[in-house]
């Protein structure tokens, strides 16, 4: 299901301490609000989607 | 730039492209200009992909990186290990 690719989608350089970006960064890997949670709900919620597009999408 | 970052950045635009196309399309499934353009994108990243898998070792562990007498996964930088510019 997973490939894992040794590079990254965008470039980025981390470079110095940042606590607020490091706040942020935690805020998208956990709790319900985040990016993480959002993105495995949708694995979960295509299985009752009724289109294509919409199963796509969800995938994607 | 050396010329690893720089055929590294190119294939980073290449997919940038073709996973947006990839979204789009997949509520456009019927766009022709979408399809070609995700087609002639596709194209280049495959072989973009072969070319720097080629040299500098695989992107992923079932890349096109010819055989070799040792485990070249390993070997070739991490992502965080790389120092974009």
């Amino acid at each position: 299901m997973w490939m894992y690719e040794k590079k990254l989608e965008y470039p980025v350089r981390v470079f110095r301490n940042d606590i607020g970006m490091a706040k942020f960064l935690m805020a998208q890997y956990g709790g319900p609000d985040s990016e993480l949670s959002a993105g495995v709900r949708y694995l979960t919620q295509r299985y009752t989607m009724p289109t294509d597009k919409a199963k796509g999408l969800l995938t994607s | 730039m050396d010329e690893r970052l720089a055929m590294l950045r190119t294939i980073q635009e290449l997919e940038f492209v073709a996973i947006e196309l990839n979204l789009f399309l997949d509520t456009h499934p019927q766009d022709q200009a979408a399809l070609r353009d995700f087609y002639a994108v596709r194209n280049q990243l495959l072989e973009a992909v072969r070319r720097y898998e080629e040299i500098y070792g695989p992107l992923t562990a079932t890349g096109c990186t010819p055989p070799h007498n040792q485990w070249l996964w390993i070997q070739s930088p991490w992502p965080w290990e790389i120092e974009y510019e």
